[in-house]
């Protein structure tokens, strides 16, 4: 198939208003009259709230209303009812909001902030999974077991266990009876944050008439809306949600997350619209943050490298509420067996209340945290056959045929692994290491491969409202969030390429507002290239039947004579017998005046086709889309200083199809980056008294440019898939899934130290080398 | 205790009202409403606000705003010249470096500030001038190729 817009590197119809500084992100929104709100949180993780005094702060300049938690009465929660927008009796995790004051200017309420006098009576703190499932341990929700929630999910009342999801494939006690090698690892990816350079805030406004009018940096307009509905009684269409432009999302600006408690803290001063944007420190530790995911891994192989069976327990520090990090543990949990097929599985992932953050979604969505044991371990387990990484791999690889431990069957429309595999590793390992280490250096390469799995819901759709404009321009309008991943450009790539038109022609919406913009369940799991493509193409489709539905009438002839070629529609046959497509566009005109036909306006949605809950053994399909890659790099160590320089990272997936080739290398490079920054710099750091150790940039281990590798190659394998717009597949996570494991696999590689949980600082890597040598 | 100040913006003479707090930040989104200049830290150290004051790249989240009387100060809102985008926003387009956007302006102010003091600055020092500036969505790979399109137009074109 030619494509004449699809595989060009388009340029971003966002890009200049964003260099120049003019796109509106949610800080930049100004409104009359909007007041201002700031935050007290609290001094303990885990206490009971004894009083809090608002006199003092009640009389600060500018101060319009203080707020507490004393008198909701109302929980939310997109999965399990567990949040609250303030604290009510209790706090349970050091950002929890505990007061706000809304005030005439952000400084004024920041100053009336620092008024409001609270008294704790501090309780045990648990910041690790691991403690709060101890024996006696004290309850971080007493009520847990009474909140509503998803069907399937399981929390276990009288203990901090929030859900246990279980999978069962096979026969795992069979698998492992068949095994000539067993290997078990314990693995652990920490805490951390999507850290978007653009802080998390929302404008919410409560009007006279009874409606609420809201703005968010979040990419979930229509839960925000349905959310804030259900709590405050109002028909849903009485909610508008606007999302701005966003500053970068990566997951955690996505579910309800501080919506409600602005929406809340709005209520008390009604006819104002209220904002709030987090600091810095607010968004590391009062958003959503990510991972805390703690992995026990068995595997079972045969003396060839077969495998037989995966046994993995997971425990998930989820924080004080799991709502958003329940489903996160859940796919971690059922991707733990990787790139590979295991005839027998037991999979279980045990969500667990802990006094930190609420963990949520964060770019990977639980893949590379599951697959960072996954991997280490087939190196590992290559190791104890004494086999070949690759064979053992190769040996092993899902593909046509074969079944995930969902009981997916894949087909090759599926992508390829071993092809993607087989590129990494021509280019990182066709020739022997040059050198395994000199005087200052020790040298290493390493290897990943990777699976993602989608996650979507049953309803998972997403909208396209497409309108043919009378000069034949486009404009297409969809209520997926931009957040810097380039969707816009796909859009007009994918909406060109049918129409046969420049996308030039076609402009793409900018803002979302739920009182315009199609319905989208939410913008998440790199599947709006896939879902919302396949639903521009049957807008656009749809339209292009609409022209020639009335060029049908203009020309006087049946419907299926005639060809649509973007400019005009004309006879088959005699292709001078034509019309325009602005002749055609809001219907047809005759001499007379009379106009017959209709205006060119359509509109579509697309969902992953027959996606399921998962059934009682935790198996069920997840509509049919992965997407297949492999990592590699090549890493040197300093001696002296233990640093590790990643000289060179390879990555390549199978996408089905390049939409836009800048676009895509853009984010591969920035995924490899953030996930390099998780392997070896970030850890959201806290006290065993729950209290933050460096919720601020400076200490948090973002990396700059001088952290990023020397060199990045980033290929790509095109199998066409079965749903996205021609053959195209999801990249938007994938890209931070094998960067772990293949570099921890390279330090062993370079130093014969074998290391289990990242981020593996300077620091760490220095002691290491120094304790070999003793 | 309030006092004033009196600068140029962008070309433009301001006097403002300070209460005393104010960073410059603060007053040129608030006060200015020139929100080009974005905030991504509480410690100074993402880049997201940097500004050029007397020609020097400045983060203006931790610059007091009383200092600003009598200079010059430019903000992304100064860079282009009508529809004519200026060579280095041009250049971080034209690599792919704008993704979000959000680290953008603080990038653009800082390259401005470098090749402004120095049109032939190295490779190395253009990255140690990057080096200032947090980037999530790019892997930073872009922005250096467009750090470097734009000396290298800046030059051919002897820019200002
Ligand atoms: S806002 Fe981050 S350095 Fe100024
Ligand atoms: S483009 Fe998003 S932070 Fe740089």
């Amino acid at each position: 198939m030619k494509f004449k817009y699809v595989g060009k590197s388009i340029p971003r119809p966002d890009a200049v208003n964003k260099a120049t500084g003019k796109v509106r992100f949610l800080d930049d929104i100004r409104i009359p009259g909007m007041l201002h709100a700031a935050f007290l949180r609290p001094e303990y993780a885990h206490a009971k709230i004894l009083s809090i005094d608002t006199s003092g702060a009640e009389t600060m300049p500018g101060v319009r209303k203080v707020v507490t938690g004393k008198d909701i009465s109302f929980r939310y929660g997109d999965n399990i009812m567990d949040r609250i927008p303030l604290a009510i009796n209790k706090v349970r995790y050091i950002g929890e909001p505990v007061a706000a004051v809304v005030a005439e200017t952000l400084h004024q309420a920041r100053q009336a902030v620092k008024k409001i006098k609270a008294e704790y009576e501090p309780l045990p703190v648990y910041v690790d999974a691991r403690d709060a499932l101890k024996e006696g341990a004290a309850l971080i929700h007493e009520e847990s077991g009474e909140f509503d929630h998803l069907p399937g999910l399981e929390p276990v009342a009288g203990t901090n266990i929030a859900n246990r999801y279980v999978l069962e494939k096979g026969d795992v006690e069979k698998g492992f009876g068949e095994a000539d090698v067993i290997l078990e690892g314990e693995f652990n990816y920490p805490f951390g944050s999507c850290a978007a350079l653009e802080p998390h805030g929302s404008v919410a406004w409560f009007h006279e008439d009874g409606s609420i009018e809201t703005w968010s940096s979040s990419i979930c307009p229509f839960i925000v809306r349905e959310d804030l509905a259900r709590v405050y009684g109002l028909p849903i269409s009485k909610v508008r949600v606007h999302i701005p432009e966003v500053g970068g999302c990566f997951g955690y600006k996505s579910d309800v997350t501080i919506e409600q408690t602005v929406a809340y803290v709005a209520s008390f001063v009604p006819g104002h619209p209220v904002k709030w944007v987090a600091t810095r420190k607010e968004d590391l530790l009062s958003t959503l943050i990510g991972h805390g995911i703690r992995t026990i891994m068995k595997i079972g192989a045969k003396k060839d490298g077969t495998l037989t069976a995966m046994k993995t327990t997971l425990l998930h520090s989820t924080g004080a509420a799991v709502d958003t990090g329940i489903h996160v543990l859940i796919a971690s949990t059922h991707n733990s067996t990787g790139a590979y097929e295991f005839p027998n599985c037991y999979l279980e992932g045990i969500s667990v209340y802990t006094n930190t953050p609420p963990v949520g979604a964060y770019r990977g969505y639980g893949h590379q945290e599951s697959q960072f044991a996954t991997e280490r371990m087939m190196d590992l387990l290559a190791r104890k056959l004494e086999m070949d990484p690759f064979e053992l791999r190769e040996k092993n690889y899902l593909g046509p045929g074969k079944f995930t431990s969902l009981g997916e069957k894949l087909w090759k429309t599926n992508g390829d692994v071993k092809k993607c595999a087989g590129i990494v590793r021509e280019i990182v390992f066709s020739k022997p290491k040059a050198v395994n280490e000199d005087d200052k250096y020790y040298y290493g390469r390493g290897f990943a491969a990777l699976m993602k799995s989608p996650k979507g819901a049953p309803f998972s759709s997403k909208g396209c409202y497409l309108k043919f404009n009378v000069d034949g321009s486009v404009t297409i309008n969809m209520g997926g969030a931009e957040v810097g991943q380039g969707l816009r450009t796909v859009v007009s790539q994918v909406a060109a390429e049918v129409l046969k038109i420049a996308p030039e022609r076609i402009s793409v919406y900018t803002e979302i507002d739920t009182q315009f913009s199609p319905w989208e369940w939410q913008t998440i799991g790199s599947m709006f290239t896939i879902q919302g493509g396949r639903a521009v193409i049957r807008a656009a489709e749809k339209a292009i039947d609409k022209l020639k539905g009335i060029a049908s009438q203009a020309l006087r002839v049946d419907v299926d004579m005639l060809e649509y070629g973007g400019d005009y529609i004309f006879l088959r046959s005699d292709p001078s017998v034509r019309v325009s497509v602005p002749d055609v566009a809001r219907g047809y005109t005759y001499d007379d005046g009379v106009t017959i036909g209709e205006v060119v306006q359509t509109t579509a949605d697309a969902r992953l086709p027959r996606y399921s809950n998962p059934d009682k053994k935790g198996m069920g399909t997840m509509g049919v889309t992965y997407t297949f890659g492999a990592q590699a790099c090549e890493i040197r160590i300093e001696k002296e200083t233990g640093k590790i320089f990643i000289d060179h990272f390879v990555s390549c997936f199978d996408v089905g199809r390049v939409i836009n080739p800048k676009q895509i290398r853009g984010q591969v490079a920035g995924g490899v980056m953030m996930a390099i920054g998780a392997t070896l710099y970030e850890e959201l750091k806290f006290k065993e008294d729950g209290k933050a150790v460096n919720p601020h940039f400076s200490k948090y281990g973002f990396p700059t440019i001088k952290e990023a590798p020397g060199k990045q190659t980033i290929e790509f394998v095109e199998t066409p898939g079965e749903i996205g717009p021609f053959g195209a597949r999801g990249i938007g996570e994938h890209p931070v899934i094998g960067v772990a494991p293949s570099i921890l696999n390279a330090i062993y590689d370079a130093t014969g130290i074998d290391f289990y949980d990242i981020p593996i600082t300077e620091d760490k890597m220095k002691k290491a080398l120094a304790e070999k040598k003793d | 205790m309030s006092q004033r100040v009196t600068f140029t913006v962008n070309g433009y003479e301001r006097t403002v009202e300070l209460e005393g707090w104010e960073r410059l930040i603060d007053v040129l989104r608030e006060t200015l409403s020139l929100t080009g200049t974005k905030r991504g830290c509480d410690d100074a150290s993402c880049g997201a606000c940097v500004v050029v004051i007397d020609g020097e790249a400045k983060k203006s989240c931790v610059y007091p705003a009383k200092k600003i009387d009598g200079k010059e100060v430019l903000t992304i809102e100064g860079m282009a010249d009508g529809m004519t985008l200026h060579p280095i926003q041009q250049a971080l387009i034209d690599s792919g470096a704008v993704q979000c956007g959000y680290c953008i302006p603080g990038i653009v102010m800082e390259l401005y500030a470098l090749f402004n003091k120095k049109p032939d600055a190295s490779e190395e020092e253009v990255v140690d001038a990057l080096s200032l500036h947090l980037c999530r969505c790019t892997g930073y790979e872009a922005i250096l190729e467009g750090a470097l399109l734009a000396r290298e137009r800046m030059a051919a074109a002897s820019v200002k």
